[in-house]
């Protein structure tokens, strides 16, 4: 086998067996699937305590047989009609109803409903349900359509003038899966950063250095650590997407909401395609701290202000829901540490236009190959030095080619 | 005399101000345990490094199995250097093997062959464990098999017998020899100058980056014999003319003299006194370790 897978799989095998990784990998989709139980349980929980909504009319506005289909939505509780408060007030003694509202004769003056009930006022869905109906009795004179249109509101899609991709802001599953993965995929690549820290830093305090040097040259030796750690990386977050993708379709039997999900495969590739350069880019940048300095500790101090380069993007989520497309967010698209990040979380909300996308990932793979090249140089003269720490000057010096060490 | 398996030749390496070699050369031949000496700091670890294509010279050339130092050629070499370890947290048997299979060993071959050395060298109980719960004795015997589990035919051990008691001890020793005997080319870089004297066919003593000494042990300490004495007697020896170093020894005084100063002088001074009896004087075979700081000292006093 080629040196260079020898050392891949070596780096996969360690890492995979470690305690830390195994609770990471196999914790997460044990938290996702007892999050969607509890999800799956409340839903049921709530169907079976949703009851009723009573209604009096004593502003003579509704309409008798309205079909339910007209203002239902998804989870809203049925709605009964009765003639008289005692009637309702009847109905919510008995617990056949959870409360009833009243719309008092200058109703459609005042716009004044009552809501009466016992320990518990209705929660959103029941209220909003009550709303629609509402709506729906007011515009029942109204032709369907029209009706429709003022229930469901806008739908504005955004659509890029050729055609390439669109995007609707009541898609709510395709604004949330992009976010919800390349969250995902973040955790990940910071994680496996830090084993790749550690990797490099270990090979310097076990004093393994110089034995690898003379089995290994030292390119293929960091190309084979970057990508069994990348394969490390691609278990752990295949792991969680197959835990999430096997819960969403056991949850979808309970919760309507989540039938209506589709698995974003256009999104998926833009993130494999961003992901492997911002993986080599983030590993050059480690091998490159790894090698400087002399402890694992040390090390890990820098890789923390590194890590916040490439989550600053978290810190604009806010221009998501006013602005996705401002200047800030055009600028973390294309610098390459937070390209990654901020092109996940854009994805949902707008349409990227494409030389941005294109530009972003040309720097990012320029970044990733310069990144990858210092660490080369730096990993060579960097591990030799037992105890002693490589200076920005000497880091200098180094790449520019006055010490070939 | 055969093709050398190494060929140091006029290597120079600089590390910012600090010239830490300059134009060092020497060969070693198969079949032979080669000592790499000089005090810290001259210049044999970069030596070392250099011929293995880890620095990369200023200056000079190094040529390996005729060549220059290729992946394949890369694989004959076996090399325990000064500064080692092997992964901590790793069993032993797996860390072993995955060395052997970066060498070009079938992992089948490489497991079969480990077996063979964990049980000559006592650790084939302990293959299952981690790394850092074995002794420092034990460790130190898992980067010989390491270095040798290949059968490589260039050996470069760097202080092989630290950290190992007189049974182990011997045992390396052995082991060193019997790859000599098997033609192997072995080169040994350690401070235990009675290990170079038991082993060395030839050395090379580096100082200050230079090479000062270079050749074989026997025509070494021949060159070295009239600079070293010992004096047996009653009261005191210090103060002698020319004396680099003293040591006493089975109530004997082993004396090391400077270059510029030969017996004679010694014994005059020692024949004017009236404080001291003497009840022996010759010329002695100087140890390497005399020699040694013999060389060292005056290069000191040269600078």
């Amino acid at each position: 086998m080629h040196k260079f897978w020898l050392v891949a799989r070596a780096e996969y095998l360690r890492l995979v067996r470690r305690r830390a990784f195994l609770l990471a990998t196999f914790g997460m989709p044990l938290l996702i699937m007892l999050i969607i139980g509890v999800s799956i349980l409340l839903s049921v929980r709530s169907e079976r305590g949703n009851l009723p909504l009573g209604v009096v009319d004593e502003a003579g506005v509704l309409v008798a047989d309205l079909a339910p289909e007209r203002y239902a939505g998804e989870d809203g509780p049925e709605i009964r009609i009765f003639e008289s408060r005692e009637a309702a007030d009847a109905a919510l003694n008995a617990a056949d109803i959870q409360a009833y509202y009243v719309l008092n004769k200058g109703y459609l003056q005042s716009g004044q409903v009552e809501l009466y009930y016992w320990d518990e006022p209705p929660k959103a869905d029941a209220r909003s349900a009550f709303d629609r109906f509402m709506r729906a009795n007011l515009l029942a004179d109204q032709p369907e359509a029209v009706q429709r249109r003022l229930l469901q509101g806008v739908d504005l899609v955004l659509r890029t003038a050729d055609g390439r991709r669109q995007a609707s802001e009541n898609d709510f599953a395709s604004f949330v899966l992009p976010f919800v993965i390349g969250m995902f995929f973040v955790f990940v690549v910071m994680g496996t950063a830090g084993y790749l820290l550690q990797a490099v830093t270990t090979e310097k305090e076990n004093r393994m250095v110089e034995v690898m040097f003379t089995s290994v040259g030292s390119y293929k030796l960091i190309a084979g650590k970057a990508l069994g750690l990348m394969a490390v990386a691609l278990t752990q977050v295949g792991m969680w997407i197959l835990a999430v993708a096997v819960g969403v379709m056991i949850a979808a039997r309970y919760i309507t909401f989540l039938q209506t999900l589709q698995a974003p495969w256009g999104f998926l590739g833009l993130v494999l395609l961003f992901f492997l350069p911002t993986y080599a880019l983030i590993a050059g940048i480690m091998i490159t701290v790894g090698s400087m300095v002399t402890e694992l500790q040390q090390a890990q101090q820098i890789a923390g202000m590194v890590n916040l380069l490439f989550v600053v993007p978290f810190f604009f989520t806010v221009f998501l829901f006013t602005n996705p497309d401002n200047a800030v967010m055009v600028a973390l698209t294309l610098f390459p540490t937070t390209a990654f990040i901020t092109v996940a979380m854009r994805w949902g909300v707008t349409v990227i236009p494409i030389w941005q996308l294109v530009l972003s990932w040309v720097l990012l793979a320029g970044s990733a190959v310069t990144s990858v090249w210092v660490a080369a140089r730096v990993f060579r003269v960097g591990m030799l030095r037992y105890g002693q720490s490589i200076s920005l000057r000497g880091l200098y010096a180094l790449l520019s080619g006055q010490r070939t060490g | 005399m055969s093709e050398p398996t190494v060929s140091l030749q006029h290597l120079s390496k600089r590390f910012g101000d600090v010239q830490a070699v300059s134009d060092v050369s020497f060969e070693v031949y198969p079949g032979e345990i080669f000592g790499l000496l000089g005090p810290n700091g001259a210049g044999k670890t970069t030596t070392i490094r250099m011929m293995l294509d880890i620095f990369r010279p200023d200056r000079g050339e190094v040529r390996v199995f005729g060549g220059t130092l290729d992946e394949q050629a890369k694989e004959r070499i076996g090399y325990m250097p000064e500064e080692r370890g092997l992964y901590k947290d790793q069993k032993l048997e797996p860390t072993l093997i995955y060395l052997a299979t970066l060498k070009g060993m079938a992992e089948a071959t490489a497991r079969e062959r480990l077996y063979e050395w964990l049980h000559r060298l006592d650790l084939y109980e302990h293959r299952h464990k981690k790394v850092q719960d074995l002794s420092r004795g034990m460790q130190q015997k898992a980067q010989i098999i390491a270095t040798l589990i290949h059968e490589p035919d260039l050996i470069v051990v760097d202080e092989p017998f630290s950290g190992l008691d007189p049974v182990n001890t011997r045992l390396v020793k052995d082991i060193m020899e019997e790859q000599r005997q098997a033609g192997k080319t072995i080169i040994m870089s350690t401070h235990q100058m009675y290990q170079v004297e038991a082993l060395c066919n030839r050395i090379v003593l580096i100082n200050r980056g230079r090479v000062v000494l270079y050749g074989e042990v026997e025509e070494i300490k021949r060159r070295f014999s009239a600079h070293a004495l010992v004096i047996e007697g009653q009261g005191d020896f210090s103060n002698l003319p020319g004396v680099l170093d003293m040591r006493r020894q089975n109530g004997a005084y082993h004396v090391a003299l400077a270059p510029h100063v030969d017996a004679q002088t010694v014994l005059r001074a020692l024949a004017a006194r009236e404080d001291v009896f003497i009840e022996r004087f010759e010329l002695a075979e100087p140890s390497l370790e005399d020699i040694f700081v013999m060389v060292v000292q005056r290069e000191g006093d040269d600078a």
